[in-house]
């Protein structure tokens, strides 16, 4: 029988774990809802912003959070390119050439990483001053749960372009009808690379952030697709709410599963939970509403 | 034959044109064995180390056989243990130069990177192997890379030795024929850690125990000693949970045992893993009266990772300073001798490695040859002194049982230094108890 503040705490683990999550897989969910591309080298990304953020960390010693705007503005610029050059190529030539394009850049980045920056990993301290806070059933840790916030505030900021703007709305536009939406006047090739910026940018974000609480390596990056993909499984690919709910899901579900089955469990509780939803319902909790709510 | 690996030689480490150098060139016998500050006494160590540091140097190789002594090895230089990498590579070095200066042969080391890889270990032991005339293979750090050498080296038929190697089961199950330990092993730690505990006054004992237990064979035997050695002393083992290894979220597992009130943590995580660990010890605001990370907290990189958030805690690295005689006296002349350092303590792998060194030596001496099966012999038959103690083995490989104590080290200002046994060496400490709250770090 587990103790009832065990049981808090490992949920509010979970929970302030589960927001960087959703955080990560968001940009993934974007570019698979709208582009209809799987990002293979989605976790990868992710690796090069933590990086980022370790490195600004390091040598200056501001806190990653600086680091993680850094990592977003040079990550989407990364996007940007990577369209540009790459990408545009491939996109609408069917699922198969993109993925394998995908696969080489995460393998590339994986050996850039371990040639430029070595095996070892690395990690960031937040760089802040403050504490945890008590509250009486459970304890939050700082790093945990300013991470949470940022993600949190990073996702909604999300949803509100996504939303409220023009180029947000654009954005839904061609993720629903990519035709119609030519034929409307939009720019969908654009919309491409916006897309894909946002995408890598918001995985840079998650490293940056991840970084703070967890040792960053060269080899991270397929560790964290498997978790945003069982994210955006779980929520619906595209919904910016379903990813928010998916990421809290299985933040907690790990932390439960360590806790009932033991730590071993703990990356097998994601696996199941993309598995079970393929099986239950494949389209996720929120279905595919295509670029948000 | 190329050799864009390490490959220390001889003439490398022989500095300038002494008669010692000389007569090791020309292949002559008798050389001068444990001469200059290596004899008579620990005066070097200084704060009263007693005994003598002879380390073993018999005197000789003879016989009149020079065969060049070839040994293959692997140290972790990047990859999850990498860490340890350089550490062991000195304490190598150190040992060969020490070899080549007092055999009666010239002794070759080639290392290369096994990139903390079982794989790559067998990769590179295969290539060097293939290409040289090897006589000795010697191991790389963690029971996981050093199963996988000894693997390779039983299959080859030569001798092999290793360190940071703990784990004993592989010692009784595998047949080994050429493997040898010179290191304390699961039980030895498992003394140690019971010693440790009684070092504290018996009204401030703790008695709470917490395992956390990696998912490997070497996590599942020394969680097992663990708990029978200290479950068998009084001790209550409250808390016992598996984690993977590799993890890099400890949030369950702490609170876990702050649930349980853990008071004695005992864990033998990766380096990296340990580090992670400490730091989400203090992000959850909590942390053990006492806490032993086996090979977790051995590296130096432990305290340039957490800096005072890694004071206090406990580790088992084989070596630590302020251990005395059988060479410690000599291993600290050469290494501050021979490394431009400013630290006051050497780095505890270093003496691990360079203890397997003396262990090489003195078989090699003792056998007279180099041929595999005489060394093999000799490693059976030869009591060894090293800077770890004295001790012989048994036909497995595993050094005899109650001969060798598992020296545990404590980090404190910087350094890991000796906490138990007690020693009169001015770089051991008093074993500090309790690790305070963070509040009031």
């Amino acid at each position: 029988m587990v103790a009832t503040d065990l049981l808090t705490q490992s949920v509010i683990n979970g929970l302030l774990l589960g927001g960087i999550y959703a955080l990560a897989a968001l940009g993934l969910s974007l570019v698979f809802g709208i582009m209809d591309i799987v990002n293979l080298a989605h976790g990868h990304m992710l690796m090069v912003g933590a990086y980022i953020a370790i490195l600004v960390f390091a040598a200056t010693g501001i806190t990653p959070l600086v680091g993680m705007l850094l990592a977003m503005v040079l990550m989407f610029g990364l996007g940007v390119l990577l369209q540009k050059v790459l990408l545009k190529h491939v996109v609408d030539e069917g699922i198969e050439q993109p993925i394998i394009v995908l696969f080489g850049l995460a393998l590339i980045l994986q050996n850039l990483g371990r040639v430029l920056l070595g095996g070892d990993s690395r990690t960031a301290d937040i760089g802040l001053p403050g504490s945890g806070i008590d509250i009486g059933i459970a304890y939050m840790s700082f790093p945990r749960t300013v991470t949470f916030v940022v993600s949190v505030l990073l996702i909604v900021l999300t949803w509100a372009f996504l939303q409220y703007t023009k180029t947000g709305q654009a954005i839904r536009a061609t993720a629903q009808n990519r035709t119609a939406a030519k034929y409307m006047g939009i720019n969908t090739d654009q919309i491409y690379v916006i897309t894909l910026g946002i995408g890598t940018a918001l995985a840079g974000a998650a490293g940056a952030l991840l970084s703070m609480l967890f040792p960053i390596d060269p080899y991270v990056g397929w560790s964290y697709l498997l978790k945003t993909f069982a994210v955006v499984v779980l929520g619906g690919v595209g919904s910016v709410l379903g990813t928010l709910v998916g990421g809290l899901v299985l933040g907690v579900s790990e932390n439960l599963g360590a806790l009932y089955l033991g730590g071993g469990y703990r990356n097998i509780v994601s696996l199941l939970i993309f598995l079970g939803v393929l099986l239950v319902k494949p389209e996720g909790l929120f279905g595919s509403s295509g670029g948000g709510e | 034959m190329a050799r864009d690996d390490t490959s220390i030689r001889r003439r490398t480490y022989l500095k300038g044109a002494g008669a010692t150098g000389t007569l090791a060139i020309t292949g002559l016998a008798g050389c001068t064995l444990g001469g200059g500050g290596d004899d008579g006494g620990d005066s070097g160590d200084g704060g009263g180390d007693s005994g003598g540091d002879s380390g073993g140097d018999s005197g000789g190789d003879s016989g009149g056989d020079t065969t060049p002594l070839t040994i293959a090895g692997t140290v972790p230089e990047t990859g999850s243990f990498s860490s340890l990498g350089e550490d062991l590579r000195r304490g190598y070095e150190l040992g060969v130069a020490r070899m080549n200066d007092e055999l009666d042969r010239d002794v070759e080391l080639i290392l290369r990177d096994d990139e903390s890889d079982a794989q790559t270990l067998r990769e590179q032991l295969q290539a060097i192997v293939s290409n040289n005339d090897v006589n000795m293979i010697w191991g790389s750090f963690s029971s996981l890379l050093v199963t996988a050498g000894s693997a390779f080296a039983e299959n080859q038929g030569l001798p092999f030795l290793g360190i940071a190697f703990a784990y004993e089961a592989p010692h009784r199950n595998d047949n080994y024929e050429w493997t040898f330990s010179p290191f304390p092993k699961s039980r030895d730690v498992a003394r140690s850690t019971l010693g440790t505990l009684e070092l504290i006054e018996e009204e401030e004992r703790p008695t709470n125990v917490g395992i956390w237990e990696p998912n490997s064979g070497w996590g599942e035997e020394q969680a097992d000693y663990w708990e029978d050695t200290l479950s068998e002393a009084g001790y209550d083992v409250v808390m016992r949970e598996v984690f993977e290894l590799g993890s890099s979220d400890f949030s369950t597992l702490i609170s876990q045992a702050q649930s349980n009130e853990v008071e004695v943590l005992l864990s033998n995580p990766s380096p990296p893993g340990g580090i992670t660990a400490v730091n989400q010890m203090r992000d959850s605001n909590w942390a053990p009266k006492m806490l032993k990370f086996v090979r977790g907290a051995d590296p130096s990189a432990w305290w340039s990772a957490l800096g005072e958030d890694g004071a206090y805690a406990l580790m088992c690295p084989g070596w630590v300073p302020g251990l005395t005689g059988n060479g410690n006296a000599a291993l600290r002349e050469a290494f501050f001798a021979e490394y431009d350092i400013e630290a006051e303590y050497m780095p505890a792998n270093v003496g691990g490695s360079y203890n397997l060194t003396q262990v090489a030596q003195q078989a090699v001496e003792a056998a007279g040859s180099v041929d595999p099966t005489a060394v093999r012999d000799a490693l059976r038959s030869t009591e060894f002194e090293t800077v770890i103690g004295s001790f012989t083995f048994e036909e497995n490989g595993l050094p005899t049982e109650g001969e060798l104590t598992a020296p545990t080290g404590q980090w404190w200002e910087g350094a890991q230094r000796l906490a138990f046994p007690d020693t009169d060496s001015e770089r051991a400490i008093d074993f500090q108890y309790p690790i305070p709250p963070w509040s009031e770090r």
